[in-house]
């Protein structure tokens, strides 16, 4: 929205300038089209409509009698003023561009960490002391806590708090992607070590069946261990009981339409 | 022994962690076992057996190697590419290393001590040199397609062997580059498997090589020409672990199965110099895999999956037979992972990773002695703390109030204070603990629950005073300056006057709570302690120590007490002395004052100083069939009163005068959450 109102106001008066331009060319053509030009370009924020009257006016009356030197002054007046107009639209327009520039800049500034704590951090990584993600998570949740402050005042308390926490080397700055690099690598070698250990054609079997056959070589045989431990296979004797409530509400519904 | 009610507890879901690897230190007869939750647990094999000390467990620290070098020093390698040292003194990683290849498989100490050679998951093997305070990265071998997964030596230290898969390649040190590449038959019983896991290598002196692979065989290398020399196939499945004696004339292969082989170098006739590997004795001690074995000068250690660390003496290298060439099979750590708060009838487990609160239930019935008595409430769980981050919890503690729960961590201590509404219960924080309070060995509270006392690893002891909600720094007792030995027992006397606290190895420190300061220390004894109490109102000290030996001192007399010396100059039964698990917990009767009640995994123990103590011709332990009682007493006329209804047992308390609590842990709860074995085919099945 900003940005398109002073190229609306730009467009006519360009159309200006070219028309300036061929006057040398033909004087009376010139005048004629200037003539013609005039209500446009005499107010360029005029609506269009209003124009048009100008249009219908002009077509109506016979064109009204004016001398040379009038004309000139008023061809010249009229050129002045346009080109004040193209001139004072590019200094706005500057200055708006300078203003957004400033701004982006102070963005900037606010979101970076201060100075000091960004050379503790340097400092500290290069002490390299063992991390843990725990940690890495409340740098980052003071970093944020960071952006949200405004006042100068309590932005200053904050850094004295960072900096403090800094010299109890309770944290260490690190690079996220070397660490799910890492965490990646490891996981993949985790994987190799249970696929080969315990993956498909390792010949394993299950915990019940190693207890119950361990069961039957015993001198006193006992219970199956999931009739004796209470956690055993806690999600199928849940699966069994609903579906023995639900077989019954079945069958109760069968014979009671019957 | 009809006198107590007891709370028989099996609800503490504890399952310890799959050992990993082991390694044993010839030096100092100490044993380093690393488990799959990054935990590293120090045994001290001439102190019977016992752990001495730990290093907790960390999740991203998946330990894959673990090894001795120069001397004393500790290291280990896991997946996430570090090398770690352990500060074995102070209880802390003295610092961690990436070696920059990827996770690590393996690692192996050169044979001079002196450098550092590990595997890594992108083919490297790497040299680092063990400096006098740190390692430093000398230089990389030639790399090689596929990860290490194990490495070894040649006891000159000329060569080395690197296990990978499907093949195992001889270095040579000096340059560098692979002298030989042996490549091993994937094919198992004439069916092609997949890929041949090398889960082990050994370098002998005369230049064989012996590797062990996922195809279940055991074989014999010449390096020089890189000839397969000779082939054991031992297993249906993988042999996973190889460990050589010192003497290179027996070694031991650990397999997935749960079985331990033993090979030995004999001769081939009786009179011919011939010598050959011939497979002599399999053990099976284990149900599940056997991730990882070592060879002690005199038995054979081996650990797995089914989180049993087992030492079978060799009886041909045992020269006196006594009780220590018996087996030994260690399953619970030798600390106290439950704490009991008498005023409310409320348990706290300790878990790796949370804590569990549970309220005991109750019974309105009443019943002779050896009756079970109907619950007419059951146990109720009234809550789980789970920590945050990937670290293990080291100790926990719950006031005898029941109103303050408090853990650490490596890095962080919590205080909990909970408050008790009817039937609700609520938890608050308390916020802003200091630092110096991290990786606390031990936490006790006073008797009042007024007071806190933490034994840091630093050596310092922290008073802290509890207030309603908050708390106060009070005092800390600074060690002996120049020792930076880590605190492990604390014990506080009931009326808070005085603390006991002893620390890695022998030496209990007494300090005097009124004027906060040092008070004397308990005459040193060799062997470390396993468990401290003050009895109330005589102030008397019991220590229990790894050789069964139980001392009383009386602290306001600064002497042994005259029970103490009298069964010191008659000495201990033999079967007591012979109990292979440490005593973990001492308790006292509030009523009867000569009562001392203690246990370890296997036994629950009141010694009455009254009566007379025990000869070595005397029954120590009472028989199981007698049930009147004026029998019982007639016939074990002596102090030591031992039952052994109740194990494994983890923890056993007095609430109040007839009432007990024992919580145990069966076996086969345990076995029933471990991954699973392999299939075994059993005859008759």
């Amino acid at each position: 929205m900003v940005q398109l109102r002073p190229r609306a106001s730009c467009t006519p008066a360009s159309a200006e300038a070219m028309v300036d331009e061929g006057q040398p060319a033909s004087e009376e053509a010139a005048e004629h089209g200037l003539l013609l030009g005039q209500p446009s370009s005499g107010a360029a924020a005029e609506p269009l409509e209003e124009d048009e009257e100008g249009d219908d006016e002009f077509d109506d009356e016979a064109p009204e009698e004016l001398t040379f030197a009038s004309a000139q002054a008023e061809a010249k007046e009229e050129e002045r003023r346009v080109r004040e107009t193209a001139r004072r639209d590019k200094i706005l327009l500057k200055e708006k561009r300078k203003r957004r520039e400033e701004l982006f800049i102070e963005q900037k500034k606010r979101k970076l960490l201060p100075d000091a704590i960004l050379e503790k951090l340097t400092t500290a990584s290069q002490i390299s002391i063992k991390k843990s993600p725990g940690k890495l998570k409340e740098v980052n949740l003071q970093k944020k806590n960071e952006d949200h402050e405004k006042g100068n005042d309590s932005k200053k308390a904050k850094v004295q708090k960072v900096q403090s926490v800094s010299q109890n080397k309770s944290y260490v700055a690190l690079r996220l992607k070397d660490q799910d690099l890492r965490d990646s690598r490891q996981q993949a070698a985790k994987a190799f070590i249970q696929n080969s250990l315990y993956g498909p054609g390792t010949n394993r079997t299950t915990v019940n069946k190693f207890l119950s056959l361990a069961n039957k070589r015993l001198p006193v045989k006992k219970a199956a261990a999931q009739f004796l431990s209470n956690t055993w296979g806690v999600q199928k004797k849940q699966n069994a009981k609903r579906f023995k409530r639900r077989w019954m509400f079945r069958k109760m519904k069968a014979s009671g339409r019957i | 022994m009809g006198e107590f009610r007891v709370h028989r507890v099996r609800f503490f879901n504890y399952v310890p962690s799959g050992i990993r690897c082991v390694a044993y230190n010839n030096q100092s007869n100490r044993l380093a076992v690393s488990r799959t939750d990054g935990t590293v647990e120090i045994y001290n094999l001439s102190a019977n057996y016992f752990q001495e000390k730990f290093f907790p467990g960390h999740e991203s620290r998946a330990t894959e190697a673990l090894c001795w070098a120069k001397g004393q020093r500790l290291f280990s390698a896991g997946l996430n590419g570090e090398i770690i040292e352990y500060d074995l003194q102070a209880l802390h990683i003295k610092y961690s290393m990436d070696a920059f290849g990827g996770p690590i498989w393996s690692m192996t100490a050169s044979p001079s001590g002196s450098q550092l050679l590990i595997g890594c998951e992108d083919g490297s093997v790497k040299l680092f040199q063990i400096t006098s305070d740190k390692i430093q990265f000398e230089r990389n071998f030639d790399r090689q397609k596929s990860r290490i997964l194990s490495l070894s030596w040649h006891p000159s230290g000329t060569h080395i062997a690197a296990g990978s898969i499907d093949y195992v390649s001889v270095f040579d040190v000096k340059s560098g580059s692979a002298t030989h590449k042996m490549i091993v038959d994937r094919r198992y019983m004439g069916v092609s498997k997949r890929k041949c896991i090398i889960w082990g290598v050994a370098f002998l002196s005369d230049g064989t090589v012996i590797s062990v692979d996922s195809a279940g065989k055991v074989q014999l290398w010449d390096s020089a020409t890189g000839t397969l020399v000779k082939s054991h196939l031992i297993a249906n499945a993988d042999v996973q672990s190889i460990a050589v004696s010192d003497q290179e004339d027996s070694f031991v292969v650990g397999t997935a199965e749960g079985t331990v082989f033993h090979f030995q170098l004999v001769s081939v006739t009786s009179s011919s110099n011939e010598k050959q590997w011939v497979r002599t004795k399999p053990f099976q001690h284990h149900t599940h895999d056997v991730r990882a074995v070592a060879h002690s000068p005199t038995a054979l250690i081996s650990g797995g999956t089914d989180t049993h660390l087992v030492i079978r003496p060799l009886m041909e290298k045992v020269e006196v037979k006594n009780y220590d060439a018996a087996l030994r099979k260690i399953t619970f750590p030798h600390r106290c992972l439950i704490s009991c708060s008498k005023k409310r009838h409320l348990l706290l487990f300790q878990f790796a990773h949370h804590l569990e609160l549970w309220r005991l239930g109750s019974t309105v019935a009443t019943g002779k002695n050896g009756d079970i008595l109907p619950l007419s409430k059951n146990a109720d769980h009234l809550l789980q703390l789970k920590t945050k981050g990937p670290e293990n919890i080291i100790s926990s503690c719950i006031s005898p109030c029941g109103s303050w729960i408090a853990y650490s961590t490596a890095s962080r201590f919590f205080l909990y204070r909970l408050s008790y509404e009817h039937e609700n219960i609520s938890l608050q924080k308390v916020p802003k603990m200091p630092a110096f309070l991290r990786s606390a060995l031990q936490i006790l509270f006073s008797e009042d629950s007024t007071k806190l006392f933490v034994a840091s690893n630093q050596g310092s002891l922290h008073i802290i005073q509890l207030l309603e909600g908050h708390f106060k720094h009070l005092h800390t007792f600074q060690p002996r300056s120049g020792t930076v030995e880590a605190m492990c027992l604390l014990a506080v006397s009931p009326d808070g006057k005085w603390l006991a606290a002893s620390g890695t190895s022998a030496g209990v420190h007494i300090y005097s709570l009124k004027e906060l300061k040092a008070y004397c220390t308990v005459p040193a004894y060799n062997f470390p302690v396993t468990a401290l109490a003050i009895a109330p109102n005589t102030n008397n000290l019991v220590i229990a120590h790894s050789d069964q030996q139980v001392f009383e001192y009386s602290i306001p007399d600064k002497q042994y007490t005259e029970w103490s010396r009298a069964i010191q100059k008659q000495g201990f039964h033999h079967l007591w002395l012979q109990r292979d698990t440490p005593i973990t917990h001492i308790s006292f009767h509030p009523k009867r004052p000569t009562h001392i009640l203690l246990h370890d995994a296997y036994m629950f123990c009141i010694i009455d100083k009254s009566l007379p103590l025990p000869n070595d011709r005397t029954l120590l332990y009472s028989p199981v069939s007698l049930t009147n009682e004026s029998d019982v007493r007639r016939r074990t006329a002596h102090a030591f009163k031992i039952s052994k209804k109740y194990k494994p047992l983890l923890f056993m308390e007095l609430l109040d005068e007839r009432t007990l609590v024992a919580v145990e842990r069966p076996l086969d709860d345990i076995i029933a959450q471990l991954p699973p074995p392999i299939k075994k085919k059993k005859f008759g099945t």
